[in-house]
């Protein structure tokens, strides 16, 4: 353990990378999850027609192919616009971290989109005619109604797809992302201690999803301190 | 830009030379594997707690890292000692091929097994019941019994756990193995054309995924082929 003292402070920055790059990937998860599923509850069959080729795709499809063609296919595409308005770029480089956000957001979201849809058909019929017969208004019932019983049935599976976030990360290092995967390959070629180094990436990456675990556990724990009307 | 349909069908055939390497990571990590979730699903249900632990610290830590550690750890690290560089193990270890299978087994392994659980804890309590009723013991309840119909409720999950492995095989590109992937990589390095040759062999990928739901959609009609709908 001796070779890792001095490169604590990069596993610590790298670390961070990794929070960033998670928290920012958790909002887009979110929001490509819920506009997949309201595509997927819609009457209209064109928006039905692309969420389902939107999770097909995302679901059928390797990971890394993904980021990779996020990567490079964004590059490629943005020089090609830039260079309309200025021929004399040659290259314009998208920096890996957004790439990767936007790619590990992509492939989350479209399972995302499952969890979200199965919650809101989940919710019982009897809650939302109930709270019909005492006069609450759509918006209310939506409010009071749908969101405390939906977030209670999507929890367990939410929970797993941000562990496949904060895993998922690790792989942003292929296309270049300085997270603590990168730092171990540095640190490596200078003490020439792979498994150390790999082991403390580990580590990170189990404290990580530790801390995830535990924290669904403590709110599905509080979802269903009103006992059986949670289900 | 624009998309060069050429390099399309002429990439197709190269990439395509390496689906033997996806299938035998594919297929040598899924019965390992779940050999693998077995025993372990055997060791955790077994009530003793120095069978259980192993067990479950097993699950805890390979699902609680990525897998792409995990490859790494085995092929990169594991070398640094020399007493694995003078095991027996050393033959595999060595290769690329060997420690991604060996990493996809453990991997998968801690999955399945968490899966093969449910099941287990999903058979209804009336049916061992009758069992004991009938004279049957622990063994034969589980045989006969457990195993069947937690074999046919872990099937749906199972199938996703089994695509999940599928996808997982193309992270062996990272420790220079040439499956379709690797392959993929090497004609983007070269032509630098990513979009014709990522997105074809997305395609690839799309239509084994089919095949193997299909394929799971299959086993499990034959299996609830006795269930009452």
């Amino acid at each position: 353990m001796d070779a890792v003292t001095g490169w604590w402070d990069d596993y610590f920055w790298g670390s961070m990378i990794v929070l960033q790059v998670f928290f920012f990937s958790l909002l887009l998860m979110v929001l490509f999850g819920l506009i997949g599923a309201g595509a997927k509850l819609s009457d209209s069959r064109v928006a039905q027609k692309i969420a389902s080729a939107y999770t097909v795709i995302f679901r059928g499809t390797p990971e890394i192919l993904v980021i990779l063609l996020l990567y490079f296919g964004s590059a490629i595409a943005l020089t090609a616009i830039v260079q309309v308005f200025n021929p004399d770029v040659k290259f314009v480089d998208v920096p890996p971290m957004w790439a990767g956000t936007i790619a590990i957001a992509l492939i989350v979201g479209s399972y995302a989109t499952e969890t979200f849809r199965g919650a809101f058909l989940g919710v019982r019929p009897g809650s939302i005619e109930a709270a019909r017969a005492l006069g609450m208004s759509n918006l209310q019932t939506f409010i009071y109604i749908r969101i405390p019983e939906m977030w209670r049935l999507a929890l367990p599976a939410f929970g797993n797809h941000m562990l496949s976030l904060i895993k998922d990360t690790a792989l942003i290092s292929i296309i270049g992302l300085n997270e603590t995967f990168f730092v171990a390959k540095q640190a490596i070629g200078t003490t020439g201690e792979p498994f150390t180094m790999y082991i403390v990436v580990g580590c990170i990456y189990l404290g990580f999803s530790t801390i995830i675990t535990l924290s669904v556990m403590g709110m599905e724990k509080f979802g269903a301190r009103t006992g059986e009307g949670a289900r | 830009m624009n998309f060069d349909l050429s390099l399309v069908t002429e990439s197709i055939p190269k990439m395509l030379a390496g689906i033997g390497i996806t299938f035998q990571l594919m297929a040598l990590s899924a019965v390992l594997g779940l050999i693998l979730a077995v025993i372990l699903l055997l060791m955790r249900i077994s009530g003793k707690w120095y069978l259980s632990w192993p067990a479950q610290v097993h699950i805890y830590i390979f699902r609680g890292t990525p897998i792409l550690v995990q490859i790494f750890i085995i092929y990169y690290g594991l070398p640094q000692f020399e007493f694995i560089r003078d095991s027996v193990f050393w033959p595999i270890l060595r290769e690329p091929f060997g420690c991604a299978i060996l990493a996809l087994t453990l991997n998968t392994g801690a999955y399945v097994s968490e899966i093969l659980r449910g099941g287990v804890l999903g058979v209804d309590h009336g049916i061992l019941e009758a069992g004991s009723a009938l004279g049957l013991s622990a063994r034969q309840k589980f045989i006969y019994l457990t195993t069947p119909i937690a074999a046919r409720l872990a099937l749906p999950a199972y199938s996703n756990d089994f695509i999940s492995l599928m996808k997982a095989t193309s992270l062996a590109s990272t420790i220079t193995l040439m499956d379709m992937t690797g392959i993929a990589r090497t004609i983007v390095a070269q032509t630098f054309a990513p979009y014709e040759v990522f997105i074809s062999l997305a395609i690839i990928y799309m239509i084994l995924t089919w095949i193997i739901q299909k394929t799971f959609g299959r086993i499990e009609k034959y299996l609830s082929r006795y269930v009452n709908p």
